[in-house]
């Protein structure tokens, strides 16, 4: 199964998630992200995810200059989101639990 | 950094461009941090963008898809028309781009015109230059002047060269209005300059003409009479009695005439010896003429005959102006002292 087919599903979750404790700009989140293990995650899904999110009020910026190179705009998450996040990630983890359990009835191994 | 600004701005266009069927608002709310975005991922890794994020379609649809932003309904169908005919024509352009390239020994003709950037920053900081000096009135030249003075015109110049590179340094991350008032600045900076040059070019030519002299050639002048006698110690003068200077008294046998002193006044001919048809007519009583040489006479004499001539046999003393004619020469070998005795 294709992995970007479900990261569709989950990208707002996640990006969310890696947001949770700490703020972070664009590049610096697509990082995280990959550094969790989603690495077939896409630069533009995640700037356009980030842009989504920031257009549904879920997400504030602000900007930071940079010694070399371009100003970065940081992205953190407000009461919204943070709302959001832990809506979705309830969602998620019953879902999950739900998928695995259906796995395990039919002795798939994990 | 291995990726210039430039190349993130034509990526971002290239997103922009596939991304023209959404409403303004929409492309511009997703596309307004792109810039930034793309730099930050183009210090982080070596490679090109395309490399990287793949192509500026791919990471548009890619983009549009994460962003859940798909076209408007609420759009006209002639916007959604003319984003599409936009789209068409910026995909050919690219087609042509490509095609062109190998033609410049480059991989398209963008590639080759890159590195000449600094070069039309250069050009584009002397034609404001030259814009701001016409729009002071100041004759059009190829240097800029202000009030009349080319020292105030070259730090004019100098001034706009590096204001135009500075811009150009900025230009390449403008977006929105800040970039169709710089196209259209370019374009009416053109629209001005261009004809102000081809009118330049034009004045040089003219100029071309007037710096010939036909006259550079003249060493003497000659002057005939309407009977083709040439008339020595002749002075030439224009409309405002300024004497007419031709040539240069180089000729040692001046004769008797009257020396010039500084070159003034100048007598024509320098060397009446070497006039071009004929010997010059006599003065009125020369002491010992000299035997004519069979110089034979040019037309304009001989459609003339000199009315003197028939008498010169019975009238000696008539034998003055007919010198002209060798026969004439002979039959009178003293014409001078004839009324002297």
């Amino acid at each position: 199964m294709d992995t970007t087919q479900l990261l569709k599903g989950v990208l707002d979750l996640a990006v969310l998630a890696v947001l949770r404790d700490q703020d972070g700009y664009g590049y610096d989140i697509l990082r995280r992200l990959r550094e969790a293990g989603l690495e077939d995650v896409g630069d533009a899904s995640v700037y356009g995810t980030l842009r989504r999110l920031f257009a549904a009020g879920l997400l504030t910026t602000y900007v930071v200059p940079s010694e070399s190179g371009p100003h970065r705009k940081y992205y953190a998450l407000n009461a919204a989101g943070r709302d959001q996040l832990a809506r979705s990630g309830k969602t998620w983890r019953s879902f999950a639990t739900t998928m695995n359990a259906l796995l395990d009835d039919r002795g798939m191994a994990a | 950094m291995t990726v210039s600004g430039q190349e993130i701005a034509d990526y971002v266009d290239r997103v922009r461009a596939a991304l023209a069927d959404l409403s303004p608002k929409v492309r511009d709310e997703l596309t307004e941090d792109l810039p930034e975005h793309l730099a930050e991922v183009a210090a982080e890794a070596d490679g090109t963008l395309v490399d990287r994020l793949g192509t500026p379609e791919a990471y548009a649809a890619e983009l549009r898809g994460a962003a859940g932003a798909d076209g408007h309904p609420e759009r006209s169908s002639l916007d959604r028309r003319l984003a599409a005919a936009h789209n068409r024509v910026s995909t050919q352009l690219r087609a042509l781009d490509t095609q062109l390239g190998p033609l410049l020994g480059y991989a398209s003709v963008s590639e080759f015109l890159r590195p000449l950037r600094p070069a039309w920053w250069l050009l584009r900081g002397w034609l404001v230059a030259l814009l701001v000096s016409a729009l002071h009135g100041e004759s059009p030249g190829l240097l800029p002047r202000f009030d009349g003075s080319v020292l105030a015109g070259l730090f004019l110049l100098a001034g706009a060269v590096l204001a135009s590179v500075w811009l150009g340094h900025r230009s390449a991350g403008f977006r929105g209005w800040p970039r169709w008032l710089l196209r259209l600045g370019t374009a009416a900076l053109l629209l001005f300059t261009v004809p102000t040059l081809f009118n330049l070019d034009q004045r040089a030519n003219v100029q071309l003409v007037s710096v010939y002299d036909p006259y550079e050639s003249v060493q003497d002048v000659f002057v005939y009479d309407e009977q083709g006698r040439l008339i020595p110690n002749a002075q030439l003068f224009d409309q405002h009695g300024t004497p007419i200077e031709l040539g240069s008294p180089t000729c040692e046998q001046s004769g008797d005439r009257p020396e010039p002193t500084n070159g003034y006044p100048r007598y024509y001919p320098y060397c009446p010896d070497l006039a071009p048809f004929g010997p010059p007519a006599p003065l009125p009583a020369p002491p010992a003429p000299l035997p004519a040489p069979p110089a034979p006479l040019p037309a304009p004499s001989a459609a003339a005959p000199d009315p003197a001539a028939p008498t010169a046999s019975t009238s000696p003393t008539a034998a003055a102006p007919t010198e002209g004619t060798s026969t004439e020469a002979s039959e009178s070998p003293r014409p001078g002292p004839e009324p002297t005795r």
